[in-house]
Order: structure tokens, then C-alpha cells, then sequence
């Protein structure tokens, strides 16, 4: 019982604490609400390359390797790893491969 | 005669051609990828009253991979190191994952915990920043680095902000009853294959990542167990609550013409208090409990100047850590102990790194016994991974 109290507590703590930072953080840049086809399209070409999600993901905890370190079959291999391991987003990795097997 | 030729044309040239289809190395679905890291040192330790100085023998980890499909995987890791004239070795993980959608995966196994960040993410001597774990890691660490059991992990995008989470149970940490180290008695032991009581653990970590540039993420994790001694015993129903709180922030900043990387991480053990029994010298038992708190931190920074138009300038880093650790006071491990590490390295590749570091630590109690003990270390480390 009171590991199970201490467990909501914990768990209370956690909803609290990732509801208060994502309705604090601002998804300002990223998408605007103005209904303008033009601006909506604009924005859909914004939407950031697999290689900038590359420069920004691979980098957070080990140096990011460059593309021509592996073949398309080890790329496969290593996103699915990556995907799994470091709790990225499947559209991320996704992403991610698809600019490192074009670029490599 | 000639529609033999043709016949034979047909045969040689269409055989090369159906050879050549044949052997365009077509990628297999499935792949088997061997790999893995090791790493080599020299180490000199001044304590004082005591010196010691040592070439480390290499440790060696083969990292096996098989994706089967876009969704199966299997991950295993062994460790071969060397130490006090002995190989050690160790299956440091080995596990199965299946992706059962865009947001969950299962994994089960022995599998890294996703307890804070260090254990699962930065440990391995290419990823560290420094040639060691911070205090509270490792053996006689508070912090659980791997366990047996079944897991939900994935990740959701929130357009812009992202959210990771993992949950899991595991055969859970047992209780050092001080039967046999009367000096660990309270210790959790989290490396145990076999479970002795009906107690499973739970635990998870929510980790967010409030900036589109994935620059940053804040975590927190829970890990919790009604029961750590075995089944039958006076252990058996003494419980224990384990938290981390983790952060991380890796961004280019141009102004400082490179990339700063920043890392912490807090750990808090909390078990139920239970009665141990010591042994005096003159044969005589006495009964004593304590209460089981046990935290550490640490917090490091490093700064790699990127940006430089040197090709030498830009390999190097530089880091500093700060990391602490308190053990319960009554208990016969009872200890406070501090350690500043400050580091540069010299990066050959993406995965391998040179790295030299002076570390002092100050401890007061601990196994060494009572008093203030500081110790001053010098580590020349070369860690490579492949
Ligand atoms: C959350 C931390 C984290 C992130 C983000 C991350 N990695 Fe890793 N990566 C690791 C860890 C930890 C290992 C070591 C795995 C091991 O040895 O058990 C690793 C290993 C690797 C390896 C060695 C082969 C393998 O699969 O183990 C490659 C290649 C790699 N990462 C590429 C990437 C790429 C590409 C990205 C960007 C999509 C990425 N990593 C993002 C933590 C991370």
C-alpha cells in the first residue's frame, strides 16, 4: 500500500510536471494559425530536411556520425536501434534514414 | 552446326546475364551487424598515505545486431574486462524488441534501465566525457543500471515539443542482509538473475523535449518494489522507492564558436527501514536499523570549439563534472563523499576519443572506514568504439 501511494505520487508528480512544460513551451515557429493557403504551404516547406534532424538528434548524446560511415543496409540496422534506444519519434527517424542513405 | 551455335550464344551470354541479375547485391532484409567498444588507460591515484599507479588491461564489449524486419530486433551486449588479475566477464544486455506501433515498442530481456540517463545513454567509455562514472554509479551505486523484465517505451511528437516515456517490470533489487558483508548490510543489489520473492519492480521515465531543436530534454523516473529480501524472511516485505530527475541540453551556440553539451542527473534511494544485526569482536549480538536514505548528483559540462578553421583546435574538448553521494548515516556503509573531474580530450573520430583527466574526490567514512579521506587521481584513457 504504501509504495503504491508513493507510486501516484509519483506519477501525479510526472503528469503535473509534463502538462505544466508543454503548455509552457511555445510551438511558436513552427506553425502558425493564419488560414492562408500561401502561408500554409510556405509552412509545409519549412517542415525541417532529415538533415537538419540529423544535426539536432544524433548529436544529443554521442558525437553524430557522418553519413558515409555506413552502407544502406547498416543505416537500416542503426536507425531502428537508435529509434528504439534513444526514444526518438518514428517521423525523426524515419527522416534521419532517409537522408542518410541519400547522402552517404 | 549453326543453330547449335546459336543455341550455345543463347546459353553463355543469357547465363551471364541471368548471373548478372542474380548478383546485383541486393540488400538482405535481414542483417546481422557485429559491433561494439573498448578501451585502455593509465592511472595514477594519490590518497595520501597511499600511491598506486597502473596500466589498465583493455576492456572489450561486442555489441551483436539483428534486425530481422522494419519492427524486430534483437540487441546483445558481453563484457570482457581485466580485473585484479582476473578476466571478468558479463552479458551487459541482451534483448529482444518488437515495434508494435508508431508510438510503442516492447522490449524484453535483460535490457539497460531507463533509469535517469546515464546507465542507458552516456555510460559507454566512447559516449562519457570522462574516463569514469560519476559517485552513485557502478558497483556500489544507488542507481539500478540493467534489469530482467519486459518493457513500453516510444515517443510522440507534440509538433514541436516531443515526449518519450518507458515502462517496465523487473525481477527487482535485493536487500543485503548482512549475513555475509556485515559492513554492505542495507545495500540494494540490483544485479541478480534469479528472483528469490514474488515482488516484481515497476518503474518507468517520461522524458520531454520542450524545444522544436531537440536541444534539450527533462526526465523523470520512478522505480519501486514492495519487497527486496527473499521470500519467507524478515526482509521479505521491505519495500523501496527510487527516483531521478535528469536533464540535458547539447546546442551550437555560434557566439562561443562551438557546441556545449551539459548534462545532470539526481538519484534518491529510499528503502524501508529494517533491523540488521552486528556482530562485536567479543562474540556478542546487537540489533541496529537506520534510516535507509541514500541521493547522489552530478552535473557536467563540456564545450567543444567546433567552429574553429583549425583542424586540431576543433577535435578537442573540454569538460568539468561535479558529482556527490551520500550514504545513509548509521548504516556501516554510512558516507559523504564529493569529486570534482575536469577533462580534455582529443577526439580521432566520431568514436574514439583520447581523453585526459585530474579528478579529486573528498570522502569521509565510507569503506575505508571513519575520517576524511581525499584522493587525487590522474587518468590518461583511450576509448574507441566500433
Ligand atoms: C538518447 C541518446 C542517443 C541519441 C539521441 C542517439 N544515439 Fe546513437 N547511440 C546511443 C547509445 C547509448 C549507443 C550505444 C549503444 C550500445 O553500445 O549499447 C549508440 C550507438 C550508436 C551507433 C553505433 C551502432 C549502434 O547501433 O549501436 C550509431 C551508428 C549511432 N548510435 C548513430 C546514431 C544516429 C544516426 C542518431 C540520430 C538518429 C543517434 N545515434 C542518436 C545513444 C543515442
Amino acid at each position: 500500500m504504501k509504495t503504491v501511494y508513493k507510486l501516484s505520487i509519483a506519477l501525479g508528480l510526472m503528469a503535473v510536471f509534463g502538462l505544466t512544460v508543454v503548455a509552457c513551451s511555445s510551438t511558436k515557429g513552427n506553425y502558425t494559425d493564419v488560414p492562408n493557403d500561401e502561408v500554409a504551404e510556405t509552412e509545409f516547406k519549412l517542415e525541417k530536411s532529415g538533415a537538419q534532424l540529423w544535426g539536432e538528434t544524433c548529436n544529443r548524446c554521442h558525437i553524430a556520425p557522418s553519413p558515409s560511415d555506413y552502407n544502406d543496409t547498416d543505416w537500416e540496422t542503426i536507425s531502428l536501434h537508435m529509434r528504439i534506444r534513444a526514444n526518438l519519434t518514428e517521423h525523426e527517424s524515419k527522416k534521419i534514414e532517409e537522408f542518410l542513405k541519400s547522402a552517404n | 552446326m549453326k543453330k547449335l551455335f546459336t543455341i550455345i550464344t543463347i546459353f553463355v551470354l543469357g547465363g551471364t546475364l541471368y548471373g548478372q541479375t542474380y548478383n546485383t547485391f541486393e540488400p538482405s532484409k535481414t542483417q546481422f551487424m557485429l559491433r561494439g567498444y573498448g578501451h585502455t588507460g593509465f592511472e595514477y591515484m594519490d590518497s595520501g598515505d597511499e600511491t598506486e599507479s597502473t596500466f589498465l588491461g583493455s576492456a572489450f564489449a561486442p555489441i551483436f545486431l539483428y534486425k530481422h524486419s522494419d519492427r524486430l530486433m534483437f540487441e546483445a551486449e558481453l563484457e570482457f574486462a581485466l580485473e585484479g588479475d582476473e578476466l571478468e566477464t558479463g552479458l551487459e544486455y541482451a534483448d529482444v524488441m518488437y515495434v508494435l506501433n508508431k508510438n510503442m515498442t516492447v522490449r524484453a530481456g535483460k535490457f539497460l534501465l531507463p533509469f535517469g540517463t546515464f546507465m542507458e545513454r552516456l555510460h559507454p567509455a566512447w559516449i562519457n566525457r570522462l574516463p569514469n562514472a560519476p559517485l552513485g554509479y557502478g558497483h556500489d551505486g544507488i542507481a539500478p543500471s540493467s534489469g530482467i523484465g519486459v518493457e513500453l517505451r516510444g515517443a510522440f511528437d507534440l509538433g514541436g515539443p516531443k515526449l518519450n516515456y518507458s515502462v517496465y517490470s523487473t525481477n527487482g533489487p535485493r536487500i543485503k542482509d548482512g549475513s555475509e558483508e556485515p559492513e554492505e548490510a542495507g545495500i540494494l543489489e540490483f544485479e541478480n538473475y534469479e528472483d528469490t520473492n514474488l515482488a516484481k519492480a515497476f518503474g518507468g521515465r517520461i522524458g520531454l523535449l520542450p524545444f522544436s531543436d531537440s536541444s534539450t530534454e527533462i526526465g523523470f523516473s520512478a522505480y519501486s518494489t514492495s519487497g527486496t529480501g527473499e521470500q519467507d524472511s524478515d526482509f521479505e516485505d521491505i519495500g523501496a522507492f527510487l527516483y531521478a530527475l535528469d536533464f540535458s541540453l547539447v546546442k551550437q551556440i555560434p557566439g562561443l564558436g562551438g557546441i556545449v553539451d551539459a548534462k545532470a542527473q539526481y538519484n534518491s534511494s529510499n528503502v524501508d527501514t529494517a533491523t540488521f544485526i552486528e556482530m562485536h569482536e567479543d562474540g556478542d549480538e546487537e540489533e541496529y536499523s537506520f534510516d535507509n536514505q541514500s541521493n547522489s548528483f552530478y552535473g557536467q559540462v563540456s564545450y567543444r570549439p567546433t567552429m574553429s578553421g583549425s583542424n586540431f583546435v576543433k577535435n578537442l574538448e573540454f569538460v568539468a563534472r561535479y558529482s556527490d553521494f551520500n550514504a545513509p548515516e548509521g548504516a556501516e556503509w554510512e558516507e559523504k563523499s564529493k569529486q570534482y573531474a575536469f577533462g580534455l580530450n582529443y577526439w580521432l573520430s566520431w568514436r574514439s576519443v583520447v581523453k585526459l583527466s585530474y579528478q579529486t574526490t573528498e570522502t569521509e567514512g565510507g569503506h575505508d572506514g571513519d575520517g576524511i579521506t581525499n584522493t587525487d587521481g590522474l587518468f590518461l584513457h583511450w576509448a574507441i568504439g566500433f
